[in-house]
């Protein structure tokens, strides 16, 4: 199961769930899995512009790309704002 | 009954509740998210709130326990054939008493949304979207917004809606379709045509709850009434306002007659006139002003949700600078200061 972790305002839309373990065959399947897969994605299905999305440490931007089952993502919300 | 206010800021919803012994501050609700408007559903006292985030886009909340628990609407965008995505959700209206799990939403890009099961779920106006003259509005400073939404106090069929900078629109269809009431408000901004079909900056807009065909119009280029239900509009900010310019409006629900307003010196400096905040009342249908000073001096702006008015004849105003001003039977008092900047004002009976 791929596990992903979500920052603290995401979290608590989630309700105060801050980790989930998903069965997802792609990067997107995982987010759309999510309870916040709205927040994440824009009514298109594509990540806003300001959601970073790391597997393993790394960037991720295709929402195709295969999740292995051993795989981490972890939602990085963008700095922005004052 | 005490009163109870929605305080929308840059950082958090902040309730204050007022009785007899003064303004009680709550701690913030919300923290992370971005209030542009919230009110009290004075239907059922649910409470909604337009929430966004640079992040994670603009959507509502809703709670139905004053806030100790709240759930986050499904399903509100735009579709994909509108070639529109929905950048901001700005204010939210509860329909008419006639339909009880009806909600109204406004928002950025100058779209409307209706809910039928009382903001679960969310449908985007189509004949809006599709309006003829869409692609003649542009943009205010805020954006394309939909921030005013007026329902008539008796047809339950009719409304209005205010969008910068599109102007007035009004539907006799519930939102089947829109037809544009600007008649006789000025696009000041427009050399070649000041006075167009569509394309006023209009800046709020509100219906009297108790008098059908009256309503009131703070504007870029001015204060407008209309007595017509929109199909005509006559200017009033002539005598005793210091500026044409301003954004919030209120009302009386007692009396037609009354208003308020809060000038500002004008588009290119966005602070109240004469470097003071003063409340400028109108009790003769907008004949003549005068002016309640909250404070002198000071050099404020209040945005267009940031004023509201009660039952009783209460006017309330937040600042930028994160005060909450209360004018009640001509006095004001202070109920809240050091918020976040503040955006949007609602007041609420609470027992």
């Amino acid at each position: 199961m791929a596990v992903v972790i979500l920052p603290g305002l995401l979290a608590t839309e989630a309700g105060g769930q801050k980790r989930f373990e998903l069965g997802a065959e792609t990067v997107g399947g995982a987010l759309r899995a999510l309870p916040v897969a709205n927040l994440l994605l824009d009514e298109t299905g594509a990540v806003r512009p300001l959601v970073h999305v790391y597997v393993d440490g790394e960037r991720e931007r295709d929402l195709d790309s295969p999740l292995a089952p051993t795989a981490t993502i972890r939602i990085v919300a963008a700095i922005a704002g004052g | 009954m005490d009163t109870l206010l929605l305080v929308g800021t840059r950082k958090g919803l902040f309730l204050i509740r007022g009785s007899q012994n003064g303004w009680q501050v709550e701690e913030p609700q919300l923290p992370g998210w971005q209030i542009n408007h919230a009110v009290l559903d004075p239907r059922d006292g649910t409470l909604y709130a337009c929430t966004n985030s640079w992040v994670y886009g603009g959507t509502v909340h809703r709670s139905s326990d004053l806030g100790q628990s709240w759930e986050r609407s499904e399903e509100l965008g735009l579709p994909e054939e509108s070639g529109l995505k929905l950048a901001s959700t700005w204010h939210l209206e509860p329909g008419h008493p006639s339909q009880p799990s009806t909600l109204w939403l406004g928002g950025e890009p100058g779209v409307l949304f209706r809910s039928e099961d009382s903001g679960a779920t969310w449908a985007a106006n189509e004949a809006l979207l599709a309006h003829e003259t869409r692609e003649r509005w542009a943009p205010g400073a805020g954006g394309l917004v939909c921030h005013s939404i007026a329902l008539d106090p008796e047809n339950a069929e009719r409304l209005w809606i205010g969008i910068s900078a599109a102007g007035v629109f009004r539907s006799e269809d519930r939102g089947g379709s829109w037809e544009p009431a600007n008649a006789g408000t000025e696009a000041c901004f427009m050399s070649d045509d000041p006075f167009p079909e569509v394309g006023q900056c209009v800046h709020k807009v509100l219906a009297h709850p108790a008098r059908p065909d009256r309503l009131w119009q703070q504007n870029h280029c001015g204060v407008y009434r209309s007595d017509d239900a929109g199909a005509s509009w006559e200017r009033l900010d002539e005598n005793g306002l210091p500026s044409r310019f301003g954004f919030g409006l209120a009302l009386d629900p007692g009396d037609p007659d009354v208003a308020y307003v809060i000038p500002e010196v004008g588009p290119e400096n966005r602070v109240t006139s004469d470097g003071r905040l003063g409340i400028y009342r109108t009790g003769d249908a907008g004949a003549s002003w005068n002016p309640t000073v909250a404070v002198d001096p000071a050099w404020a702006a209040v945005l267009r949700e940031g004023m509201s008015f009660d039952a009783n004849g209460g006017v309330y105003a937040g600042t930028q600078s994160g005060f909450v001003y209360a004018l009640r039977d001509g006095q004001v008092t202070e109920a809240a200061r050091h918020l976040p900047p503040i955006l949007s004002v609602e007041a609420a009976a609470w027992q």
